[in-house]
């Protein structure tokens, strides 16, 4: 598989700070791996996101150095509307990124820039409505939509762009935990049926971590782990030490190996699933099915 | 009926918006002094409605809430914040001045109390949210977000209410940050004697944290008890769009071998793994 | 019924079915009647028909309570101004005499002659709010082919009043939860509470700006490149201008002219041939002129 986007030597330091949001990243993303990215809030995460879409350096001023090639091409040489295209940025504050009068307005503005055919348009509608389960509100003003309804907005504005590469920024903060799942149900389908190269920003672990192919640990601006999501989960005590909570089934199995119960020879259990047939093959024995 | 215990009490409430919604339908409901209470339910369920009720930010429309003694309905602001403090979700919309202690002096000004006792309140309320005395004539708008949340809390522990609402305390921040911030909601309510209630969608905090918890849906309460006893009931919670935290749906999809189904955290579920595992 | 930044619309009504183009062009000419119409009677009949409207279109008359205190304050206002503040006039012929003032009788029915020629505007602009959604404004301009940018940069002022709005309310509950009680304050003490929201509110606004840019700029909207590509205009394709449409703007415009005909070439309308003028004198000034 070849690396959609890669950063090579990478830094970015904001004029109005003091030290560098970003420090020497080397990072490659898969062409159709979906990738978790996490750490402590203000380690350089949404730095990073908006270092993919060229939001920086187009719209910060900062120094940059070293370099990020989407798709082949560094990003500093494309047009950001060409770019547009091919990274898909959905943002955390959803308030903010709702910009048009009515939820369908808001949906079919990237559509419309892009300069689809209004047949295009509403096909790409009759997918995105009922993929992210908005129909009900296509006709409500902003001001009546909820913040997690206004995060399933803004997710359906960028997918209705099918942008090859998608980046979300923590997209679920607002969402209630049934609604949450249901987002990543949808990025489940994304990467299964469309193939698309997903890259998540998330500090709640238990939906991410079942569906990412690779994890990256991103903290003081640095990358400090970077790996394929099992072996990644097996550094646990160097994660517990950056401050990161694994979902409560992974940390329960973690705990478990530690008191010698659990070995270390099989990976940590990283969904409800795969607990409960771990936790039955060791109480009950092998008779699970 | 006569409890000397019960601190907010809230009777057939109904409450509809200006525009006519329904927002809540004949809620009924009583806190008492000493609870940490979790408001739960779907976006839209009538939890920030119904907490906004609490302290007379919005009158019933039917039946009454009644705070400390004083209905709501007939009672005045100024009253009322010293009886329920509101923390909002966005300490933006909560900063008025322009130095972290005007800001925080702002409430027990409101009040009319006598400046002294203004500087004695700012002072303590600081202390208790662990803000430095430095960042005093700092103006609230550049610190971190964290930071600003903590002055927004101080602001309203100056106002010395028995209860505080917190909306939506983890939403944004990292985990270790919401377990600060859970901490320290933890202590005043242990250490202060505050009533915490805290509207969340965090389940996970809800378990380590609440004693009690409330569900909300359509403007109604659909489950209020132990949060222990609430979570045993995953069918319940799925009619509000919640489900019980990881941890616990482990433990209930393998009750059949002795896990409790109200298991709140890991180290309980280790335990009672070496229970059944010894036996 | 259904918030809009202004107030509320109905949740049907039989306006719905007329394009928002001729909603907009009702607005537009027929509060320009009130302008070339002097008789205060004629104005009359004029807010009569307004309330008509306003009934037959669903609009649910106690929200029109909103609007009181602005009539009656425009009212005193101009009475005001046109009375006591109207200065000394010996060839006026003066009513009676308040408090060393002179009142005169020109000035009164001057006085009432405005005042009746803006109320019906204001309801004419009341029905509009009444029946008319942010979203209609916007489909309306875009149909009369007003350039793209200007439709939009109305619609991000639109989103951002309606931001504010929303920020407004939240702002003023978060300053009542700290004790703050308007009633029985003076208006200095008052004034200065009202200085005190524009801290929160710019405050928001500027970290908004930054969030809302990067959303217009990552959905391929570029601010500076105008040679871009064509854009479609799907939600326009949802509003069809139908036969009846067309007849409403004809008539209205028909009307516009035989108004305009009838009061400066057959001379109607006037404030001499008025009966409510004619009354007037009759009461105030008993005939003598």
């Amino acid at each position: 598989m070849s690396a959609v986007i890669k950063f090579e030597h990478y830094s970015w330091k904001y004029t109005r700070t003091k030290v560098p949001a970003l420090q020497d990243i080397n990072l490659e993303i898969e062409e159709g791996a979906l990738v978790g990215i996490i750490g402590p809030n203000d380690s350089g995460k949404t730095t990073l996101a908006y270092s993919m879409n060229g939001l920086i350096p187009n719209q910060y001023y900062g120094v940059r150095s070293g370099s990020v090639y989407v798709m082949g091409k560094e990003v500093k040489e494309y047009r950001q509307a060409e770019l547009c295209q091919r990274v898909g940025l959905v943002f955390s504050d959803p308030e903010a990124q709702f910009t048009a009068m009515t939820v369908e307005d808001e949906v079919v503005f990237g559509m419309e820039n892009l300069g689809l055919s209004i047949e295009e348009i509403e096909r790409r509608l009759e997918w995105v409505v009922p993929l992210t389960d908005i129909g009900p509100l296509m006709d409500k003003p902003p001001y009546e939509v909820s913040g997690g309804q206004k995060q399933r907005v803004a997710l359906a504005s960028v997918l209705a762009m099918q942008p090859p590469i998608l980046v979300l920024d923590e997209p679920t903060s607002m969402l209630d935990p049934i609604g949450r799942k249901k987002v990543f149900e949808v990025l489940r389908r994304l990467k299964e049926e469309y193939k698309s190269t997903i890259v998540v920003i998330e500090h709640s672990l238990e939906h991410l971590v079942p569906l990412a192919d690779h994890m990256v640990l991103v903290h003081n601006g640095k990358v400090l782990l970077a790996d394929e999501t099992e072996p990644f989960f097996e550094r646990m005590d160097f994660l517990m030490e950056h401050d990161v909570f694994p979902p409560g089934v992974m940390e329960f199995f973690f705990q478990l190996r530690l008191l010698g119960h659990y070995p270390n020879s099989l990976p940590l259990p990283r969904t409800l699933e795969e607990g409960t047939e771990r936790l039955r093959e060791m109480l009950v024995g092998g008779e699970n099915g | 009926m006569a409890d000397n215990n019960v601190y907010v009490k809230v009777e057939n409430l109904t409450y509809h918006y200006p525009d006519g919604t329904v927002a809540l339908t004949d809620v009924s409901l009583d806190i008492h002094h000493g609870e940490f209470i979790a408001l739960i339910g779907q976006n839209g369920s009538g939890k920030t409605t119904l907490s906004k009720c609490l302290n007379g930010l919005f009158k019933p429309t039917k039946g009454r809430v009644i705070v400390d003694g004083l209905d709501t309905r007939h009672s005045s602001i100024t009253d009322l914040a010293t009886k329920v403090g509101y923390v909002f979700q966005n300490p933006d919309h909560q900063i008025f001045n322009n130095t972290v202690w005007k800001e925080i002096a702002y409430g027990p000004r409101n009040i009319q109390l006598p400046e002294d006792e203004v500087k004695a309140r700012v002072e303590e309320s600081a202390r208790v949210v662990g803000l430095d005395p430095s960042l005093f004539e700092t103006h609230p708008f550049f610190l971190p977000k964290g930071i600003r949340q903590r002055v927004a809390i101080a602001s309203i522990l100056a106002l010395r209410p028995k209860m505080i609402i917190v909306d939506e305390p983890t939403t944004g921040q990292d985990v270790k940050q919401s377990l600060e911030i859970m901490d320290f909601l933890k202590m005043l309510h242990e250490e202060k004697g505050h009533i915490v209630v805290i509207i969340t969608h965090d389940m996970p905090i809800v378990g380590l944290y609440a004693k009690r918890t409330i569900v909300m849906a359509q403007g109604r309460i659909l489950a209020d008890g132990s949060t222990r006893e609430v979570f045993s009931h995953p069918e319940v919670l799925e009619k509000t769009f919640v489900e019980p935290p990881q941890i616990t749906r482990l433990a209930q999809m393998n009750a059949d071998l002795g896990f409790s189904k109200d298991v709140m955290s890991v180290p309980e579920m280790v335990a009672q793994f070496r229970r059944i595992a010894g036996e | 019924m259904n918030k809009t930044i202004l107030g509320y619309v109905p949740e049907e009504s039989p306006i719905y079915s007329l394009h928002p183009f001729v909603r907009v062009y009702f607005l537009m000419v027929v509060s320009l009647w009130p302008m070339i119409i002097s008789s205060p009677e004629w104005n009359f009949a004029l807010i009569v028909v307004m309330l008509i409207l306003l009934e037959y279109s669903r609009v649910t008359l106690s929200t029109l309570k909103l609007y009181v205190p602005v009539s009656i304050s425009m009212g005193v206002l101009i009475l005001l101004s046109y009375t006591i503040l109207g200065g000394r006039h010996p060839e006026f012929y003066e009513v009676f005499n308040l408090l060393g003032v002179p009142i005169y009788f020109e000035r009164i029915v001057a006085a009432v002659e405005v005042y009746m020629r803006i109320l019906p505007m204001i309801f004419v602009m009341v029905f509009f709010l009444s029946t008319s959604r942010e979203r209609d404004i916007l489909v309306a301009m875009r149909w009369a082919r007003v350039p793209f940018t200007v439709t939009y940069l109305v619609a991000m002022s639109l989103r951002a009043v309606g931001m504010v709005i929303e920020d407004f309310s939240i702002v003023r509950q978060a300053e009542k939860a700290r004790g703050y009680d308007p009633k029985g304050k003076s208006i200095p003490y008052k004034l200065r509470q009202f200085v005190m929201y524009i801290i929160p509110l710019m405050g928001l606004a500027i970290r908004r700006s930054e969030e809302f840019s990067n959303a217009l700029v990552a959905r391929g909207y570029s601010f500076t490149g105008l040679r871009r590509v064509k854009r479609p205009d799907y939600v326009l394709t949802k509003y069809h201008f139908k036969v009846l449409d067309g007849v409403i703007v004809a008539i209205l415009s028909v009307a516009l002219i035989a108004l305009v005909y009838a009061r400066y070439g057959l001379g109607l309308f006037t404030l001499e041939g008025s009966l409510t003028m004619k009354w007037l004198q009759q009461w105030l000034v008993g005939g003598a002129g």
